[in-house]
């Protein structure tokens, strides 16, 4: 039987459970829209369970060049994500009482997984949105796909994507949880 | 006679040229000089793109009914807001709701504005108007600038000595111009002295419901009651308004009404008004809770003043009032605490109406006359004690020491001011910033629009110890006053916040529906760019077709929570307009009396697919 993780360790991962279930509660991606007639800027903004920011307005704009709208209801992932963050906020402190370096790295690589998963996700729902235009809308627009992060140019708005906390804490969770490894490394 | 002639030409073209030679030769750098200056008055007054004004000017629009709202020191005009005058760019009288509140009338006199007061400070959160023209009072809610309440004053004269209010807005008073007999009725002329009454309304204001209530008014003799102010501070309790006409003349005032050396400033102490309409010593008269105060022992007084005063003004610390002579060129400053003594005494007369008359000399504390100031009319102050009198006939401002009444300061103005309106000027804490005249004539000021002219108003700099004129700039007719308020201390909404439970709204495109019952049709609809939804399930959602005859509602709210998406809602040759900002929800209401067919349009331009906003009342034959 091997050693058991250090206790710094089993800290470590207490910490990164705390922070995987504090990002329920926070922004984890967003969008910005910037047109000359919207200087302060328009603001989509995606909570692990809903939608925030100018919502509408985005939408009302949208109905211009034919983009579906979009609402918590055009998102099922919202209805279970909470779930998925407080079972692996869960799996992280089980993994962390247990102690047990292999279940460490099945944890990392969930985690990894997860993230992978999550990020090819959006990808899917932005290209979707960009590329299922309504061919009846007043304004033709070639399809496009909206980056995950950076600046996109539409018609007269510049979006800025960028990740926000809840990703950065997610980072944040990762690095705390592949510290044990460096930690107890050798034993 | 040729050479005489000629002579006394080549004599007028020299002297001609040596005056020219001596006003206009270039000895210095005068002209230099003169454009640093006008440099330096531009720079004062332009406001960068990006950058705001610091005060809003909200000033009356006299007899066109509305409020004008202007930037300070820019002098940009920002805003119209309809008062008391229909309005058909935002549909102001065309909605059910604007339409109630302004019955029939279509148009009013609005002359003193005044923003409500917490402490004898502007508060911001509301503007009162006063209608001389149809004895109304109104209420503009300054979160929207939109008006909101509208009353009826019973048994008044034309409120032109209104508004103003008490230091927390307890009452928003009105005195009446012309007297009257009460509720208007028929008295002939003759009977002035015993029918014709002149009668101040003292109103309140529930800022939750957003509505006035008449509380009670007070009948006086039938002098004529110019300007007005409320005491601050310690003379908190009072009111004191300007009379003329205390001749009684009935016919050609300008002459009869201008004979006595002396008219009155009579003070009133609402405080005690108040209590005795508690009390239940009121009579019913057409609906108002009409008081005597010579019933109320202390309640009212009289102090003689230099014929014909226009303005009376409370200086900020409220220890004295400052009454402008119009037809006598002097300033004369009264003492409250004078008052209060002489009032301690005992030491008065009766009047003939059995209102006690202070002794002008106990109470007058000093007057002020520099030389050649005429027609002084209004009083406004700073924050150093000065006072800023406007004078009429011979066009300028005078700045002077309340405390010495040493004049300091007299600039022209452009020309004959009525009022002048200092920044923060008639409070408890006057911001010595700026002070803008009010100007009745304009003669050549600006590009010529023909014989009607603007108005204009003057703009200084009072900031130092001499006055500074800026500039000029021209106004619609006619704002009598303004009052200029810091932008910090008004709270504009951007939007009408979204409400599910409001009467008659709709918030998503698949709930507009319409609803008949008997010959009433009621469309619930939504406004939305670019297009009216007025019945989600129909083939075509913006076509509504009514009978001839029925009574049409459309309800229509503005689901585009949107900064400055306004839509607005015409029909073809139905005379019918109206607007609804974002979140909005308004009526319009009105009975489809022609049969056709009407194209329904947005008005207010409001996106690139605007022209697309349209739709059709069907209105079938009988």
């Amino acid at each position: 039987m091997k050693k058991k993780l250090s206790k710094v360790s089993m800290f470590s991962l207490i910490a990164a459970a705390i922070i995987i279930f504090i990002t329920l509660f926070v922004p984890w991606w967003g969008m910005e829209f910037y047109a000359p007639q919207y200087p302060e800027g328009l603001d989509i903004i995606v909570y692990p369970t809903t939608l925030a920011g100018d919502i509408d307005v985005v939408n009302g704009l949208n109905h211009y060049i034919g983009m579906k709208e979009f609402s918590n209801e055009s998102f099922p992932e919202l209805q279970f994500m909470p779930y998925i963050v407080a079972g692996i906020a869960v799996l992280t402190l089980i993994v962390a009482f247990l102690r047990r370096k292999s279940l460490l790295y099945g944890l990392i690589a969930l985690f990894a997984l997860g993230g992978a998963v999550g990020i090819l996700d959006m990808r899917r729902w932005l290209k979707k949105f960009g590329t299922e235009l309504d061919p009846n809308a007043p304004i033709d627009l070639e399809p496009f796909v909206p980056p995950i992060i950076g600046e996109n140019t539409i018609a007269n708005f510049v979006t800025n994507s960028y990740f926000t906390w809840g990703a950065f804490l997610l980072g944040l969770a990762f690095i705390l949880m592949i510290f044990p490894l460096w930690k107890d490394r050798g034993k | 006679m040729n050479a005489q002639r000629i002579i006394s030409a080549v004599v007028g073209i020299a002297a001609g040229l040596l005056v020219a030679f001596v006003f206009f030769g270039d000895f210095g750098n005068e002209d230099t000089a003169t454009s640093a200056d006008n440099k330096s008055k531009a720079e004062k007054v332009f406001v960068p793109y990006g950058e705001l004004d610091d005060y809003y000017m909200l000033a009356s629009g006299g007899h066109s009914g509305q409020l004008f709202v202007y930037g300070v020191p820019s002098m940009r005009k920002i805003r119209t807001v309809p008062v008391f005058t229909p309005d058909p760019a935002t549909g102001y009288g065309y909605d059910k709701e604007s339409k109630e509140m302004l019955g029939d009338y279509t148009w009013g006199d609005f002359h003193h504005p005044a923003v409500s007061e917490t402490e004898g400070d502007y508060d911001g959160e509301f503007l009162f108007a006063n209608d001389v023209g149809n004895n109304r009072v109104a209420a503009v809610d300054l979160g929207i600038f939109h008006t909101v309440d509208i009353m009826d004053l019973p048994n008044m004269g034309g409120p032109h000595a209104g508004v103003f209010l008490t230091s927390n807005t307890e009452y928003i008073a009105l005195p009446t111009r012309f007297a009257r007999p009460l509720g208007g009725e028929y008295a002939s002329l003759d009977k002035y002295e015993e029918e014709y009454k002149g009668v101040v309304s003292m109103t309140t204001f529930d800022k939750k419901k957003k509505e006035f209530d008449l509380a009670f008014q007070i009948v006086l003799p039938p002098w004529s009651y110019d300007l007005s102010d409320a005491g601050k501070k310690d003379s908190s309790d009072w009111i004191v308004m300007t009379t003329y006409n205390t001749e009684f003349a009935t016919t050609n005032l300008e002459i009869n009404a201008s004979q006595n050396d002396r008219d009155y400033i009579v003070m009133i102490n609402w405080k005690k008004l108040e209590k005795a309409v508690a009390d239940g010593k009121y009579d019913d008269v057409n609906g108002a809770k009409m008081v005597d105060p010579r019933d109320v022992k202390g309640a009212i007084y009289a102090v003689p003043v230099a014929k014909s005063p226009h303005g009376v003004d409370v200086t900020p610390d409220g220890t004295r009032f400052i009454a402008s002579g119009k037809l006598a060129p002097l300033m004369t400053v009264f003492s409250f605490e004078k008052a209060f003594d002489a009032i301690e005494k005992g030491d008065f007369d009766d009047e003939k109406f059995g209102i006690p008359i202070l002794p002008y000399e106990d109470v007058m504390e000093r007057e002020v006359d520099p030389p050649g100031a005429l027609g002084p009319l209004h009083t406004q102050f700073d924050d150093k004690g000065h006072a800023y009198n406007t004078m009429f006939i011979s066009s300028e401002v005078v700045k002077w020491k309340v405390d010495t009444g040493e004049v300091i300061d007299r600039k022209p103005s452009y020309y004959s001011p009525g009022h002048a309106s200092a920044a923060e000027g008639d409070t408890v804490d006057p911001d010595g910033k700026w002070l803008v005249a009010l100007n009745k004539i304009a003669k050549d000021n600006f590009l010529s629009v023909g014989p009607s002219h603007p108005e204009s108003m003057d703009l200084y700099d009072i900031s130092g110890e001499e006055m500074e004129h800026i500039m000029a700039a021209p106004v619609d007719p006619e704002p009598h006053y303004a009052q200029i308020i810091h932008r910090d201390k008004i709270k504009p909404k951007k939007l009408y916040e979204k409400d599910e439970d409001r009467p008659n709204s709709v918030w998503s495109v698949d709930d507009a529906h319409i609803e008949r019952k008997g010959d009433e049709v009621h469309v619930y609809g939504v406004a939305l760019r670019s297009r009216f939804v007025f019945d989600a399930k129909a083939e075509r959602p913006d076509a509504v077709t009514v009978k001839q005859g029925d009574k049409v509602f459309f309800h229509m709210t503005n689901i585009d929570l949107d900064q400055d998406i306004t839509h607005g809602f015409g029909i073809n040759d139905y005379n019918l307009n109206f607007e609804v900002q974002p979140g909005q929800t308004s009526t319009l209401e009105f009975v489809a009396d022609k049969a056709g067919t009407y194209p329904i349009y947005c008005t207010n331009f409001c996106s690139a697919l605007h022209q697309e906003m349209s739709g059709y009342l069907l209105v079938e034959p009988k």
